[in-house]
Protein backbone atom coordinates (compact mmCIF):
# COMPACT_ATOMS: atom_id res chain seq x y z
CA UNK A 1 0.00 0.00 0.00
CA UNK A 2 2.82 2.45 0.71
CA UNK A 3 5.34 0.73 -1.82
CA UNK A 4 5.03 2.50 -4.55
CA UNK A 5 5.03 5.73 -3.13
CA UNK A 6 8.92 5.22 -1.50
CA UNK A 7 9.74 5.35 -6.10
CA UNK A 8 10.64 9.10 -5.87
CA UNK A 9 8.34 9.99 -8.68
CA UNK A 10 5.00 8.41 -7.36
CA UNK A 11 6.25 10.54 -3.81
CA UNK A 12 6.40 13.99 -5.57
CA UNK A 13 3.38 13.26 -7.38
CA UNK A 14 1.51 12.37 -3.55
CA UNK A 15 3.29 15.29 -2.39
CA UNK A 16 1.63 17.78 -5.09
CA UNK A 17 -1.86 16.38 -4.30
CA UNK A 18 -1.50 16.50 -0.56
CA UNK A 19 -0.47 20.48 -0.95
CA UNK A 20 -3.50 20.96 -3.91
CA UNK A 21 -5.62 19.51 -1.07
CA UNK A 22 -4.45 21.84 1.66
CA UNK A 23 -5.54 24.59 -1.16
CA UNK A 24 -8.63 23.48 -2.76
CA UNK A 25 -10.78 22.21 0.79
CA UNK A 26 -11.04 26.15 1.32
CA UNK A 27 -11.01 27.40 -2.02
CA UNK A 28 -13.70 25.17 -3.28
CA UNK A 29 -16.18 26.02 -0.35
CA UNK A 30 -15.60 29.55 -1.73
CA UNK A 31 -16.81 28.03 -5.52
CA UNK A 32 -19.75 26.64 -4.11
CA UNK A 33 -21.61 29.29 -2.39
CA UNK A 34 -20.71 32.01 -4.89
CA UNK A 35 -21.81 29.32 -7.45
CA UNK A 36 -18.23 30.01 -9.57
CA UNK A 37 -18.29 26.04 -11.07
CA UNK A 38 -18.30 28.02 -14.53
CA UNK A 39 -15.73 30.50 -13.77
CA UNK A 40 -13.09 27.56 -12.75
CA UNK A 41 -13.58 26.09 -15.82
CA UNK A 42 -13.17 29.01 -17.77
CA UNK A 43 -10.15 29.80 -15.78
CA UNK A 44 -8.77 26.58 -16.47
CA UNK A 45 -9.49 27.21 -20.40
CA UNK A 46 -8.04 30.97 -20.51
CA UNK A 47 -4.92 30.40 -18.83
CA UNK A 48 -4.09 28.32 -22.38
CA UNK A 49 -3.05 31.48 -24.36
CA UNK A 50 -0.81 32.71 -21.42
CA UNK A 51 0.88 29.99 -21.47
CA UNK A 52 1.58 29.52 -25.02
CA UNK A 53 2.85 32.24 -25.42
CA UNK A 54 5.06 32.13 -21.93
CA UNK A 55 6.56 29.13 -23.93
CA UNK A 56 7.29 30.21 -26.76
CA UNK A 57 9.37 33.77 -24.68
CA UNK A 58 10.93 32.51 -22.49
CA UNK A 59 10.67 28.34 -22.63
CA UNK A 60 9.62 26.43 -20.06
CA UNK A 61 10.34 28.84 -16.94
CA UNK A 62 8.13 31.10 -19.16
CA UNK A 63 4.70 29.09 -18.77
CA UNK A 64 4.35 30.31 -15.18
CA UNK A 65 4.63 34.23 -15.82
CA UNK A 66 2.34 33.40 -19.10
CA UNK A 67 -0.47 31.54 -17.45
CA UNK A 68 -0.17 33.98 -14.21
CA UNK A 69 -0.98 36.96 -16.10
CA UNK A 70 -3.62 35.39 -18.25
CA UNK A 71 -5.48 34.27 -14.76
CA UNK A 72 -5.40 37.88 -13.80
CA UNK A 73 -6.62 39.39 -16.88
CA UNK A 74 -9.22 36.46 -17.02
CA UNK A 75 -9.85 37.57 -13.37
CA UNK A 76 -10.82 41.42 -13.80
CA UNK A 77 -12.27 41.01 -17.17
CA UNK A 78 -15.12 38.44 -15.40
CA UNK A 79 -15.16 40.77 -12.44
CA UNK A 80 -15.71 43.89 -14.99
CA UNK A 81 -18.38 41.89 -17.65
CA UNK A 82 -20.70 40.07 -14.48
CA UNK A 83 -21.54 43.22 -13.21
CA UNK A 84 -22.83 44.75 -16.17
CA UNK A 85 -26.54 43.54 -16.35
CA UNK A 86 -27.11 43.49 -20.73
CA UNK A 87 -25.01 40.43 -20.77
CA UNK A 88 -25.98 37.31 -18.10
CA UNK A 89 -22.69 36.45 -16.38
CA UNK A 90 -23.20 33.03 -17.51
CA UNK A 91 -23.06 34.54 -21.11
CA UNK A 92 -19.96 36.52 -20.48
CA UNK A 93 -18.11 33.75 -19.16
CA UNK A 94 -18.46 30.93 -21.88
CA UNK A 95 -17.60 34.10 -24.78
CA UNK A 96 -14.66 34.74 -22.66
CA UNK A 97 -13.47 31.40 -22.38
CA UNK A 98 -14.33 29.82 -25.59
CA UNK A 99 -12.22 33.63 -26.84
CA UNK A 100 -9.06 33.25 -25.13
CA UNK A 101 -8.86 29.50 -25.47
CA UNK A 102 -8.80 29.85 -29.12
CA UNK A 103 -6.47 32.85 -29.04
CA UNK A 104 -4.22 29.66 -27.62
CA UNK A 105 -4.99 27.24 -30.24
CA UNK A 106 -4.49 29.55 -32.93
CA UNK A 107 -1.32 30.56 -31.72
CA UNK A 108 -0.30 27.24 -31.05
CA UNK A 109 -1.94 25.90 -34.35
CA UNK A 110 0.94 27.73 -36.27
CA UNK A 111 3.45 25.20 -35.08
CA UNK A 112 3.33 21.59 -36.59
CA UNK A 113 2.95 19.94 -33.59
CA UNK A 114 0.29 21.37 -31.63
CA UNK A 115 -2.03 17.89 -30.97
CA UNK A 116 1.00 17.17 -28.21
CA UNK A 117 0.85 20.01 -26.42
CA UNK A 118 -2.39 20.18 -26.11
CA UNK A 119 -2.88 16.65 -23.95
CA UNK A 120 -0.26 17.70 -22.29
CA UNK A 121 -2.09 20.80 -21.31
CA UNK A 122 -4.97 19.29 -20.31
CA UNK A 123 -3.75 15.87 -18.10
CA UNK A 124 -1.03 17.62 -17.42
CA UNK A 125 2.42 15.66 -16.22
CA UNK A 126 1.37 14.53 -12.76
CA UNK A 127 4.16 11.87 -12.22
CA UNK A 128 6.65 14.29 -13.81
CA UNK A 129 6.37 16.84 -11.21
CA UNK A 130 9.93 18.35 -10.24
CA UNK A 131 10.93 19.50 -6.82
CA UNK A 132 10.93 23.10 -8.05
CA UNK A 133 7.37 22.48 -9.46
CA UNK A 134 6.64 21.45 -5.60
CA UNK A 135 8.59 24.47 -3.91
CA UNK A 136 6.42 26.60 -6.16
CA UNK A 137 3.29 24.75 -5.38
CA UNK A 138 4.32 25.19 -2.02
CA UNK A 139 5.19 29.11 -2.08
CA UNK A 140 1.66 29.80 -3.77
CA UNK A 141 -0.55 27.40 -1.31
CA UNK A 142 0.76 29.98 1.61
CA UNK A 143 -0.17 32.75 -0.38
CA UNK A 144 -3.38 31.48 -1.44
CA UNK A 145 -4.34 30.35 2.22
CA UNK A 146 -3.30 34.06 3.85
CA UNK A 147 -5.21 35.67 1.14
CA UNK A 148 -7.87 33.34 1.94
CA UNK A 149 -7.83 34.05 5.61
CA UNK A 150 -7.40 37.87 5.22
CA UNK A 151 -10.96 38.33 4.02
CA UNK A 152 -12.82 34.66 4.91
CA UNK A 153 -15.19 36.84 6.95
CA UNK A 154 -16.13 39.09 3.93
CA UNK A 155 -16.16 36.68 1.76
CA UNK A 156 -18.97 34.66 3.48
CA UNK A 157 -20.49 38.15 4.41
CA UNK A 158 -20.90 39.02 0.72
CA UNK A 159 -22.25 35.49 -0.37
CA UNK A 160 -24.92 35.08 1.86
CA UNK A 161 -26.09 38.33 1.97
CA UNK A 162 -24.70 41.10 -0.87
CA UNK A 163 -26.93 43.97 0.11
CA UNK A 164 -26.16 43.12 4.03
CA UNK A 165 -21.98 43.44 3.26
CA UNK A 166 -22.44 46.35 1.18
CA UNK A 167 -24.15 48.29 3.52
CA UNK A 168 -22.21 47.29 6.15
CA UNK A 169 -19.22 49.01 4.21
CA UNK A 170 -17.78 45.55 2.33
CA UNK A 171 -16.54 46.87 -0.95
CA UNK A 172 -18.66 43.93 -3.05
CA UNK A 173 -16.69 44.61 -6.43
CA UNK A 174 -13.03 44.51 -4.62
CA UNK A 175 -14.16 41.25 -2.80
CA UNK A 176 -15.63 39.37 -6.49
CA UNK A 177 -12.30 40.70 -8.06
CA UNK A 178 -9.86 39.39 -4.96
CA UNK A 179 -11.55 36.00 -4.70
CA UNK A 180 -11.36 35.40 -8.90
CA UNK A 181 -7.52 36.59 -8.79
CA UNK A 182 -7.14 33.97 -6.00
CA UNK A 183 -9.01 31.21 -7.79
CA UNK A 184 -6.90 32.36 -11.02
CA UNK A 185 -3.76 31.48 -8.62
CA UNK A 186 -4.66 28.11 -7.65
CA UNK A 187 -5.05 27.43 -11.60
CA UNK A 188 -2.15 28.53 -12.20
CA UNK A 189 -0.53 26.30 -9.49
CA UNK A 190 -1.82 23.25 -10.87
CA UNK A 191 -2.65 23.50 -14.18
CA UNK A 192 1.30 22.69 -15.28
CA UNK A 193 1.73 19.89 -12.76
CA UNK A 194 -2.03 18.27 -13.14
CA UNK A 195 -3.84 19.14 -16.17
CA UNK A 196 -7.21 21.49 -16.63
CA UNK A 197 -9.21 18.29 -16.17
CA UNK A 198 -7.93 17.72 -12.58
CA UNK A 199 -7.93 21.06 -11.53
CA UNK A 200 -11.36 21.42 -12.87
CA UNK A 201 -12.72 18.67 -10.74
CA UNK A 202 -10.61 19.88 -7.83
CA UNK A 203 -11.76 23.43 -7.35
CA UNK A 204 -15.61 21.51 -7.74
CA UNK A 205 -15.90 19.06 -6.76
CA UNK A 206 -14.70 19.04 -2.86
CA UNK A 207 -17.14 20.97 -1.53
CA UNK A 208 -20.09 19.56 -3.65
CA UNK A 209 -19.03 16.31 -2.07
CA UNK A 210 -18.67 17.67 1.65
CA UNK A 211 -21.77 19.54 1.42
CA UNK A 212 -23.41 16.05 1.66
CA UNK A 213 -22.18 15.63 5.48
CA UNK A 214 -22.34 19.30 6.50
CA UNK A 215 -23.54 22.79 6.30
CA UNK A 216 -20.87 24.26 8.18
CA UNK A 217 -18.25 25.90 5.83
CA UNK A 218 -15.46 25.08 7.83
CA UNK A 219 -16.08 22.01 8.41
CA UNK A 220 -16.52 21.52 4.67
CA UNK A 221 -13.21 22.70 4.23
CA UNK A 222 -11.16 20.41 6.40
CA UNK A 223 -13.65 17.33 4.60
CA UNK A 224 -12.84 18.94 1.46
CA UNK A 225 -9.79 18.45 1.79
CA UNK A 226 -9.61 14.93 3.31
CA UNK A 227 -11.24 14.12 0.39
CA UNK A 228 -9.08 15.65 -2.16
CA UNK A 229 -6.15 13.76 -0.55
CA UNK A 230 -7.62 10.34 -0.35
CA UNK A 231 -8.14 10.29 -4.04
CA UNK A 232 -5.22 11.16 -4.91
CA UNK A 233 -3.79 8.96 -2.74
CA UNK A 234 -5.98 5.73 -3.83
CA UNK A 235 -5.98 7.28 -7.61
CA UNK A 236 -2.85 7.19 -7.41
CA UNK A 237 -2.14 3.77 -6.54
CA UNK A 238 -4.86 2.98 -8.87
CA UNK A 239 -3.17 3.78 -11.97
CA UNK A 240 0.23 2.30 -11.03
CA UNK A 241 -1.60 -1.15 -10.40
CA UNK A 242 -3.70 -0.93 -13.35
CA UNK A 243 -0.91 -0.27 -16.00
CA UNK A 244 1.52 -2.54 -13.87
CA UNK A 245 -0.11 -5.62 -13.04
CA UNK A 246 -2.73 -5.67 -15.86
CA UNK A 247 -1.30 -3.10 -18.73
CA UNK A 248 -4.15 -0.93 -18.50
CA UNK A 249 -2.87 2.43 -19.63
CA UNK A 250 -5.03 4.27 -16.58
CA UNK A 251 -3.67 8.32 -16.67
CA UNK A 252 -3.42 9.21 -12.96
CA UNK A 253 -4.85 12.43 -13.25
CA UNK A 254 -8.31 10.55 -14.68
CA UNK A 255 -8.00 8.35 -11.86
CA UNK A 256 -8.13 10.35 -9.28
CA UNK A 257 -10.88 12.58 -10.89
CA UNK A 258 -13.25 9.40 -11.15
CA UNK A 259 -12.47 8.54 -7.81
CA UNK A 260 -13.38 11.83 -6.29
CA UNK A 261 -16.77 12.18 -8.40
CA UNK A 262 -16.81 8.62 -6.99
CA UNK A 263 -16.87 9.99 -3.79
CA UNK A 264 -19.49 12.63 -4.17
CA UNK A 265 -21.91 9.78 -5.74
CA UNK A 266 -21.39 8.02 -3.02
CA UNK A 267 -22.24 10.57 -0.11
CA UNK A 268 -25.47 11.46 -2.11
CA UNK A 269 -27.39 9.03 0.20
CA UNK A 270 -26.10 11.21 3.34
CA UNK A 271 -27.66 14.15 2.37
CA UNK A 272 -31.09 12.43 2.04
CA UNK A 273 -30.41 10.69 4.97
CA UNK A 274 -29.52 13.82 6.88
CA UNK A 275 -32.48 16.24 5.14
CA UNK A 276 -34.95 13.30 6.20
CA UNK A 277 -33.96 13.67 9.16
CA UNK A 278 -34.08 17.15 10.01
CA UNK A 279 -37.69 17.62 8.21
CA UNK A 280 -38.65 15.29 10.78
CA UNK A 281 -37.24 17.62 13.96
CA UNK A 282 -39.28 20.63 12.10
CA UNK A 283 -42.46 18.27 11.82
CA UNK A 284 -41.84 16.88 15.45
CA UNK B 1 -16.17 16.20 -60.34
CA UNK B 2 -18.97 16.47 -57.85
CA UNK B 3 -19.21 19.94 -56.52
CA UNK B 4 -19.21 18.36 -53.03
CA UNK B 5 -15.76 16.29 -53.54
CA UNK B 6 -13.92 19.27 -52.61
CA UNK B 7 -13.06 19.68 -48.89
CA UNK B 8 -13.56 23.49 -48.59
CA UNK B 9 -17.00 23.25 -50.68
CA UNK B 10 -18.00 20.93 -47.85
CA UNK B 11 -16.68 22.56 -44.83
CA UNK B 12 -18.51 26.20 -46.21
CA UNK B 13 -21.97 23.92 -46.22
CA UNK B 14 -21.44 22.66 -42.92
CA UNK B 15 -20.28 25.69 -41.33
CA UNK B 16 -23.77 27.22 -42.85
CA UNK B 17 -26.04 24.21 -41.41
CA UNK B 18 -24.39 24.36 -37.78
CA UNK B 19 -24.91 28.33 -37.80
CA UNK B 20 -28.35 28.05 -38.23
CA UNK B 21 -28.42 25.39 -35.65
CA UNK B 22 -26.54 27.27 -32.98
CA UNK B 23 -28.17 30.47 -33.79
CA UNK B 24 -31.67 28.86 -33.48
CA UNK B 25 -31.00 26.98 -29.93
CA UNK B 26 -28.32 29.66 -28.79
CA UNK B 27 -31.13 32.59 -28.56
CA UNK B 28 -32.71 29.89 -25.63
CA UNK B 29 -29.48 29.42 -24.07
CA UNK B 30 -28.77 32.53 -23.46
CA UNK B 31 -32.13 33.31 -22.71
CA UNK B 32 -32.62 30.82 -19.89
CA UNK B 33 -28.72 31.01 -18.59
CA UNK B 34 -28.16 27.63 -19.81
CA UNK B 35 -24.81 28.51 -21.37
CA UNK B 36 -23.24 26.25 -18.04
CA UNK B 37 -25.03 23.31 -19.04
CA UNK B 38 -23.97 23.44 -22.56
CA UNK B 39 -20.67 23.62 -21.58
CA UNK B 40 -21.02 20.57 -19.60
CA UNK B 41 -23.31 18.77 -21.85
CA UNK B 42 -19.90 18.85 -24.41
CA UNK B 43 -17.55 17.45 -21.93
CA UNK B 44 -20.21 15.33 -20.32
CA UNK B 45 -21.17 13.10 -23.71
CA UNK B 46 -17.75 12.80 -24.56
CA UNK B 47 -17.28 9.25 -22.49
CA UNK B 48 -20.76 8.46 -24.07
CA UNK B 49 -19.06 9.38 -28.02
CA UNK B 50 -16.07 7.49 -26.84
CA UNK B 51 -17.61 4.11 -25.57
CA UNK B 52 -20.02 4.12 -29.08
CA UNK B 53 -16.70 4.25 -30.92
CA UNK B 54 -15.00 1.34 -28.93
CA UNK B 55 -18.20 -0.98 -28.96
CA UNK B 56 -18.73 -0.07 -32.95
CA UNK B 57 -22.39 1.88 -32.71
CA UNK B 58 -22.95 5.00 -34.30
CA UNK B 59 -21.35 7.69 -32.43
CA UNK B 60 -24.17 9.80 -32.67
CA UNK B 61 -26.38 7.27 -30.69
CA UNK B 62 -24.08 7.02 -28.42
CA UNK B 63 -23.95 10.89 -27.65
CA UNK B 64 -27.48 11.10 -27.45
CA UNK B 65 -28.33 8.46 -25.27
CA UNK B 66 -25.90 10.30 -22.58
CA UNK B 67 -26.98 13.00 -23.20
CA UNK B 68 -30.69 12.03 -22.45
CA UNK B 69 -29.53 10.65 -19.28
CA UNK B 70 -27.68 14.13 -17.98
CA UNK B 71 -30.31 15.89 -19.29
CA UNK B 72 -32.68 14.52 -16.88
CA UNK B 73 -30.36 14.30 -14.31
CA UNK B 74 -30.27 18.10 -14.28
CA UNK B 75 -33.78 19.10 -15.05
CA UNK B 76 -34.70 16.84 -11.79
CA UNK B 77 -31.48 18.17 -9.94
CA UNK B 78 -32.60 21.87 -10.47
CA UNK B 79 -35.97 21.64 -9.03
CA UNK B 80 -34.26 21.14 -6.19
CA UNK B 81 -33.11 25.15 -4.28
CA UNK B 82 -30.25 25.68 -3.09
CA UNK B 83 -26.66 25.85 -4.64
CA UNK B 84 -26.55 22.35 -5.92
CA UNK B 85 -27.38 22.37 -9.46
CA UNK B 86 -24.58 24.78 -10.43
CA UNK B 87 -22.19 22.22 -8.38
CA UNK B 88 -23.73 19.24 -9.83
CA UNK B 89 -23.12 20.65 -13.24
CA UNK B 90 -19.89 20.86 -12.67
CA UNK B 91 -19.39 17.29 -11.19
CA UNK B 92 -21.02 16.04 -14.25
CA UNK B 93 -18.61 18.37 -16.60
CA UNK B 94 -15.95 17.07 -14.60
CA UNK B 95 -16.20 13.41 -14.35
CA UNK B 96 -17.66 12.98 -17.63
CA UNK B 97 -14.57 14.53 -19.42
CA UNK B 98 -11.88 12.58 -16.60
CA UNK B 99 -14.31 9.48 -17.64
CA UNK B 100 -13.71 10.20 -21.51
CA UNK B 101 -10.06 11.09 -21.24
CA UNK B 102 -9.54 7.92 -19.42
CA UNK B 103 -11.25 5.90 -22.16
CA UNK B 104 -9.92 7.32 -24.91
CA UNK B 105 -6.18 6.60 -23.59
CA UNK B 106 -6.79 2.98 -23.20
CA UNK B 107 -6.82 3.14 -27.20
CA UNK B 108 -3.63 3.78 -29.15
CA UNK B 109 -2.93 7.12 -30.73
CA UNK B 110 -5.56 9.14 -28.24
CA UNK B 111 -3.49 12.39 -28.24
CA UNK B 112 -5.16 13.09 -32.02
CA UNK B 113 -8.58 12.16 -30.62
CA UNK B 114 -8.64 14.38 -27.86
CA UNK B 115 -7.29 17.82 -29.86
CA UNK B 116 -9.87 17.23 -32.05
CA UNK B 117 -12.42 16.25 -29.61
CA UNK B 118 -11.14 20.24 -28.01
CA UNK B 119 -10.85 21.78 -30.98
CA UNK B 120 -12.89 19.98 -33.53
CA UNK B 121 -11.39 19.61 -37.63
CA UNK B 122 -14.33 21.19 -39.67
CA UNK B 123 -11.94 20.84 -42.72
CA UNK B 124 -12.83 16.72 -42.59
CA UNK B 125 -16.51 16.93 -42.76
CA UNK B 126 -17.54 13.86 -44.75
CA UNK B 127 -20.98 13.91 -46.61
CA UNK B 128 -22.97 12.02 -43.83
CA UNK B 129 -21.66 14.72 -40.99
CA UNK B 130 -23.63 17.18 -44.03
CA UNK B 131 -26.58 14.86 -43.75
CA UNK B 132 -26.86 14.36 -39.99
CA UNK B 133 -25.90 18.05 -39.38
CA UNK B 134 -29.13 19.00 -41.70
CA UNK B 135 -31.85 16.30 -39.92
CA UNK B 136 -30.77 17.48 -36.43
CA UNK B 137 -31.65 20.93 -38.62
CA UNK B 138 -34.78 20.20 -39.49
CA UNK B 139 -35.71 18.51 -36.16
CA UNK B 140 -34.74 21.37 -34.28
CA UNK B 141 -36.24 23.93 -36.36
CA UNK B 142 -39.61 22.36 -36.50
CA UNK B 143 -39.30 21.77 -32.51
CA UNK B 144 -38.49 25.69 -31.56
CA UNK B 145 -41.21 26.36 -33.96
CA UNK B 146 -43.77 24.50 -32.85
CA UNK B 147 -43.17 24.85 -29.00
CA UNK B 148 -42.08 28.88 -29.86
CA UNK B 149 -45.00 30.38 -27.55
CA UNK B 150 -44.86 27.64 -24.36
CA UNK B 151 -41.06 28.05 -24.30
CA UNK B 152 -40.91 31.41 -24.21
CA UNK B 153 -44.22 31.58 -21.28
CA UNK B 154 -42.54 28.77 -19.53
CA UNK B 155 -38.79 30.64 -19.82
CA UNK B 156 -39.77 33.78 -18.55
CA UNK B 157 -42.77 33.15 -16.37
CA UNK B 158 -42.92 30.05 -14.48
CA UNK B 159 -45.64 30.21 -11.88
CA UNK B 160 -47.72 31.99 -14.71
CA UNK B 161 -47.14 28.96 -17.11
CA UNK B 162 -47.79 26.61 -14.34
CA UNK B 163 -51.09 28.43 -13.08
CA UNK B 164 -51.98 28.43 -17.15
CA UNK B 165 -51.69 24.88 -16.88
CA UNK B 166 -48.35 24.06 -19.04
CA UNK B 167 -46.11 21.42 -17.80
CA UNK B 168 -43.33 23.32 -16.89
CA UNK B 169 -40.82 20.36 -15.90
CA UNK B 170 -42.10 18.64 -19.31
CA UNK B 171 -41.19 21.96 -21.29
CA UNK B 172 -37.65 22.50 -19.52
CA UNK B 173 -36.93 19.24 -20.12
CA UNK B 174 -37.64 19.60 -24.25
CA UNK B 175 -35.51 22.55 -24.17
CA UNK B 176 -33.11 20.69 -22.31
CA UNK B 177 -32.79 17.71 -24.66
CA UNK B 178 -33.24 19.66 -27.88
CA UNK B 179 -30.05 21.52 -26.67
CA UNK B 180 -28.16 18.30 -25.89
CA UNK B 181 -29.43 17.05 -30.00
CA UNK B 182 -27.53 19.64 -30.87
CA UNK B 183 -24.23 19.64 -28.92
CA UNK B 184 -24.49 16.40 -29.77
CA UNK B 185 -24.60 16.72 -33.16
CA UNK B 186 -22.35 19.63 -33.76
CA UNK B 187 -19.01 18.40 -31.18
CA UNK B 188 -18.06 15.69 -33.56
CA UNK B 189 -17.29 18.06 -36.45
CA UNK B 190 -16.55 21.01 -34.84
CA UNK B 191 -15.10 20.72 -31.34
CA UNK B 192 -16.55 21.83 -27.88
CA UNK B 193 -14.91 24.90 -28.26
CA UNK B 194 -16.40 25.94 -31.37
CA UNK B 195 -19.97 24.52 -30.62
CA UNK B 196 -20.20 26.56 -27.10
CA UNK B 197 -19.04 29.72 -28.94
CA UNK B 198 -21.17 29.67 -32.09
CA UNK B 199 -24.13 28.61 -29.19
CA UNK B 200 -23.33 31.82 -27.06
CA UNK B 201 -21.15 34.64 -28.67
CA UNK B 202 -24.04 35.06 -31.90
CA UNK B 203 -27.09 35.00 -29.63
CA UNK B 204 -25.46 37.05 -27.22
CA UNK B 205 -24.68 39.72 -29.56
CA UNK B 206 -28.09 39.35 -31.37
CA UNK B 207 -29.63 40.34 -28.03
CA UNK B 208 -28.00 43.33 -27.57
CA UNK B 209 -30.19 44.66 -30.74
CA UNK B 210 -33.65 43.93 -30.12
CA UNK B 211 -36.00 42.36 -27.42
CA UNK B 212 -38.13 40.55 -29.68
CA UNK B 213 -37.43 36.80 -29.81
CA UNK B 214 -38.06 36.25 -33.52
CA UNK B 215 -35.91 39.00 -34.64
CA UNK B 216 -33.22 37.92 -31.53
CA UNK B 217 -33.57 34.20 -33.75
CA UNK B 218 -33.23 36.26 -36.80
CA UNK B 219 -30.06 38.07 -36.04
CA UNK B 220 -28.09 35.35 -34.13
CA UNK B 221 -28.49 32.80 -36.95
CA UNK B 222 -27.58 35.63 -39.38
CA UNK B 223 -24.32 36.42 -37.44
CA UNK B 224 -24.11 32.79 -36.42
CA UNK B 225 -23.48 31.86 -40.79
CA UNK B 226 -21.46 35.07 -41.12
CA UNK B 227 -19.06 34.38 -38.59
CA UNK B 228 -18.31 31.00 -39.57
CA UNK B 229 -18.02 31.88 -43.52
CA UNK B 230 -15.37 34.81 -42.10
CA UNK B 231 -13.68 32.61 -40.10
CA UNK B 232 -13.22 29.60 -42.61
CA UNK B 233 -11.65 32.65 -44.59
CA UNK B 234 -9.04 33.84 -42.24
CA UNK B 235 -8.20 30.32 -41.50
CA UNK B 236 -7.17 29.52 -45.15
CA UNK B 237 -5.75 32.87 -45.71
CA UNK B 238 -3.72 32.99 -42.75
CA UNK B 239 -3.16 29.28 -41.99
CA UNK B 240 -4.45 28.67 -38.83
CA UNK B 241 -6.59 26.62 -37.06
CA UNK B 242 -10.19 26.62 -38.60
CA UNK B 243 -12.18 26.35 -35.58
CA UNK B 244 -10.36 28.53 -33.49
CA UNK B 245 -10.59 31.55 -35.86
CA UNK B 246 -14.49 30.90 -36.79
CA UNK B 247 -14.75 31.05 -32.28
CA UNK B 248 -12.57 33.91 -32.36
CA UNK B 249 -15.00 36.15 -34.94
CA UNK B 250 -18.12 35.33 -33.26
CA UNK B 251 -16.54 36.88 -30.23
CA UNK B 252 -15.61 39.67 -32.33
CA UNK B 253 -19.19 40.23 -33.61
CA UNK B 254 -20.22 40.48 -29.90
CA UNK B 255 -17.46 42.91 -29.10
CA UNK B 256 -18.16 45.24 -32.08
CA UNK B 257 -22.14 44.85 -31.38
CA UNK B 258 -21.46 46.56 -27.84
CA UNK B 259 -19.63 49.70 -28.71
CA UNK B 260 -21.77 49.83 -31.76
CA UNK B 261 -25.06 49.56 -29.94
CA UNK B 262 -24.23 51.62 -27.05
CA UNK B 263 -23.48 54.55 -30.21
CA UNK B 264 -26.88 54.06 -32.08
CA UNK B 265 -28.64 54.07 -28.61
CA UNK B 266 -26.15 57.41 -27.66
CA UNK B 267 -27.36 58.82 -31.16
CA UNK B 268 -30.92 58.45 -30.87
CA UNK B 269 -31.19 59.51 -27.76
CA UNK B 270 -29.67 62.76 -28.88
CA UNK B 271 -32.10 63.29 -31.79
CA UNK B 272 -35.20 61.81 -30.61
CA UNK B 273 -36.97 64.81 -29.11
CA UNK B 274 -38.37 63.87 -25.70
CA UNK B 275 -42.45 63.32 -25.56
CA UNK B 276 -43.69 65.79 -23.17
CA UNK B 277 -46.23 64.33 -21.43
Amino acid sequence: MIDPFTVPFMGRALAEIALLALICGPISVFVFVRRLSFVSDALTHTVFPGVVIGFAAAGIEGIFVGALVAGVITALVLTVLTNRARLSDDAATAVLLTAMFSAGVVLVSRRSSYTSDLTSFLFGRLLTVTTRQLAETAVLAVVILAGLLVVARALVFRSFDPEGAAAAGFRVGWLDLWLNVLLALVVVAAVRAVGTILVVALLIVPAAAARMVSDRLAVMAGAGAVLVLAAGYAGLLLSWTASLRYGVSLTSASAVVLLLVLFYLLLIPVRWLRSGRSRRELVG
Amino acid sequence: MNWWDDVLHRAVAEVILIGALAGMIGVHVVMRRLSFFTMALTHATFPGVVAASIIGVNLLVGGVATGAVIAIGVAVLARRRGQDAAAATGVLLSGGFALGAALVATQSGFSRDLSSFLVGSILTVSAADLVVTAVVLAVVAVVLLAGARPLLFVGFDPHGARAAGLSTTGWDLLLLLTIQLVVVAVVPAVGTILALSLIVAPAAAARLWSDRLPVITGLAVVFAILSGLAGLYASARWNVAAGASISLTATAVLAVSWPARWLVRWSSARWTPVPST
